[in-house]
């Protein structure tokens, strides 16, 4: 009973951030000064196409009812929601008539899988060198891996990609420059030069990624390392590992399963760079194609397929939360 | 057995040593409660941290040795001294600790953290075994046995505090040390917890030492008792014979400070407090207090000598 109340008030949540997002895109385009149809019909008109007044009005009543601006600002609103709940953003103003959908369908999937990727991949090795770096502290390898973590996160991400760029595909010519995907095809071949191709891209997320779990997961095991029930597991005989994985690990990982919900958010954004600095042909890549080409339907389309991957992402983690914390189980 | 041969430890500081053990130097035998009574600060967690040899920095031991004899599982005669006593924990000697209401594991279940002692000390005795033994001694224990699914944090205070007696007496051991087991407990659960430790004192014929600021606890549960004061034994005895005839003026003064059931007249407390272990007075260190202090008092160090068949102390009154 508890459970299903805990289940539904975290599906509520869920469906609140997705309208919260929608309704703030909805309202911040109507927001802008300029507007889309008037824009794109004067440009029209500029490059010397002369049309009718009865034309110009027909295509002015034609592009208000494909892009949704007919109506009242509430019924514009709704079926604004409507429209966005079936995944229809319209057509691309840039690659008309593309549908926004498809563009995305075929964007996403790079994107998805570089971070889920580069996400997982750090939380795991930036918590497991964490780990042994707050629970062993005053070993040299201990501190030889806080330093370098320590010197690495702070560092601008572009410089981090820049840095590797020019390492591995200029000096050294490892990998390549542009990375290039053949049409998905579910062969051994596909993978691994999918793989070859973000290889770039995947280290310096992983990198920067990295650094900050360990810094964190540092700080936070050795204050578990600390409390009296680690001391007074030792006092009870127990071997080290034990202490080090039921003792010390366990107790502070439950932090670090926040935390990871919390970044998964940043990670969307900071693929935004990523995707820009290698010309990787994620949803990144997109967004600044839209925003060059003032392509709102595009932009609507990613922005409301971000929140609605990152408000997922975190539901899944918060459902996930009380199998590993009894406190919440039972709270 | 256990005997603790002249022993000092100190804790380092940036200003040097601070010496919170003292020359202390006696026994403790087989199948007996000893306790260890002194105000706070006086040294007793120190002392019981050096026979426990849990010995972490900024704790080192400055002089003496403390030896343990005991008997193991397979019936063979053991010795061990300080820096070894480690090896021996939890299957010849175990530890409830002061704060047992935050020494239990939050995120595994109390049969778990029993199972972690039995797998670790008693490798090959089979699941199905160790998880019968445990019922069955939370049975023995009048415990509920549905404690055992609970995580630390459902229990309240006197229940996790049973729990780590439970634990700490679980597999056996020849020796128990408890450092204040009833502190932050009502009365009431004080009571009971007391009546556990001697319970399964008198069941299992093994040692219990136990520190209390508590007299009430040591006249209650006490065969023999120590008497700690900044840092060194002043008296030691039967505790039955310290209540009736305290020979230390220190001793007096706490016994005299009791109240008694009946007397109404006002008692009276010991004026002052206790010197400073950074830098403690010449001689007795109880001289500044004690009224029935003499020049040679504040000159040299009283021995801690026999007095009596088993009784011990620290003055230099009784020799006169």
């Amino acid at each position: 009973m508890r459970l299903t109340k805990f289940i539904l008030s975290r599906i509520m949540v869920w469906l609140l951030t997705i309208l919260v997002g929608i309704t703030v895109v909805f309202f911040l385009q109507r927001m802008m000064p300029s507007d889309p149809i008037e824009t794109m019909i004067s440009k029209m008109t500029s490059m010397g196409t002369n049309l009718s007044p009865e034309a110009l009005e027909a295509m002015r009543e034609s592009l208000r009812r494909q892009y949704g601006l007919e109506g009242t600002l509430f019924e514009q609103y709704l079926s604004t929601i409507t429209r966005l709940v079936h995944f229809d953003f319209g057509l691309s103003m840039a690659n008309y008539p593309t549908p926004v959908a498809q563009m995305i369908g075929q964007a996403l999937p790079y994107t998805v899988c570089l971070l889920m990727t580069t996400t997982i991949l750090s939380w795991i090795i930036g918590n497991a060198i964490g780990l042994l770096a707050g629970f062993k502290k005053n070993k040299w390898y201990s501190k030889t891996l806080e330093t370098v973590s320590m010197c690495i996160y702070p560092t601008p991400y572009f410089m981090v990609a820049l840095v590797i760029m020019i390492l591995m595909a200029y000096v050294k010519q490892w990998f390549p420059l542009v990375p290039s995907f053949d049409d998905f095809t579910f062969t051994w071949a596909w993978f691994s030069d999918a793989v070859y191709n973000s290889f770039m891209p995947a280290l310096s997320l992983m990198l920067v990624g990295t650094g900050w779990w360990i810094i964190s997961m540092k700080a936070l095991s050795s204050n578990v390392a600390e409390e009296e029930y680690v001391n007074y597991g030792r006092m009870k005989g127990l071997t080290e590992a034990t202490i080090g994985y039921r003792y010390v690990f366990r107790n502070s990982i439950l932090s670090q399963v926040t935390a990871l919900a919390l970044h998964i958010g940043g990670a969307f954004g900071g693929s935004l760079m990523c995707e820009i600095i290698f010309g990787y042909p994620g949803v990144g890549q997109m967004v600044n194609t839209a925003i060059n080409n003032s392509d709102y339907n595009l932009l609507t389309g990613v922005i409301f397929i971000s929140i609605f991957a990152v408000a997922t992402a975190t539901l899944l983690i918060d459902l996930i939360y009380p199998l590993i914390d009894p406190r919440i189980r039972n709270s | 057995m256990m005997r603790i041969e002249n022993i000092s430890a100190q804790y380092q500081t940036i200003t040097g040593p601070v010496v919170s053990v003292k020359d202390v130097n006696f026994t403790i035998n087989d199948d007996e409660i000893f306790g260890i009574a002194g105000e706070s600060g006086c040294g007793k967690s120190t002392l019981l941290k050096v026979l426990y040899d849990v010995i972490q920095f900024p704790l080192e031991i400055a002089n003496g040795r403390v030896v343990l004899d005991y008997t193991d599982r397979s019936g063979q005669r053991r010795t061990l001294h300080s820096g070894e006593i480690k090896r021996a924990w939890w299957d010849a000697i175990s530890y409830v600790p002061q704060a047992a209401m935050s020494v239990l594991n939050p995120v595994y279940r109390i049969d778990e953290q029993f199972y972690e002692l039995f797998r670790r000390h008693r490798k090959g005795e089979g699941e199905k075994a160790m998880r019968d033994r445990v019922v069955q001694y939370l049975g023995e224990l009048d415990l509920p046995v549905d404690i055992l699914k609970s995580y630390p944090h459902q229990l309240s205070g006197g229940m996790r505090q049973r729990v780590v007696i439970a634990m700490a007496t679980f597999l056996q051991p020849n020796m128990i040390f408890a450092d204040e087991p009833t502190t932050a407990l009502d009365v009431v659960v004080q009571k009971s917890i007391l009546m556990m430790l001697m319970e399964l004192q008198s069941r299992m014929h093994n040692t219990l030492v136990i520190v209390s600021h508590d007299m009430g606890v040591h006249y209650q549960i006490t065969n023999r008792m120590g008497i700690m004061y900044s840092g060194s034994l002043m008296e030691l005895g039967n505790t039955e014979d310290i209540f009736s005839n305290p020979l230390h003026p220190y001793t007096q003064m706490l016994i005299g400070a009791l109240p008694k059931v009946g007397d109404k007249s006002t008692r009276e407390g010991i004026p002052g407090g206790p010197p400073s272990l950074r830098n403690p007075p010449p001689g007795c260190r109880f001289a500044p207090r004690c009224k029935k202090a003499c020049p040679e008092c504040s000159q040299s160090v009283p021995k801690f000598v026999e007095v009596a068949p088993g009784r011990f102390a620290a003055c230099h009154l009784l020799g006169k």
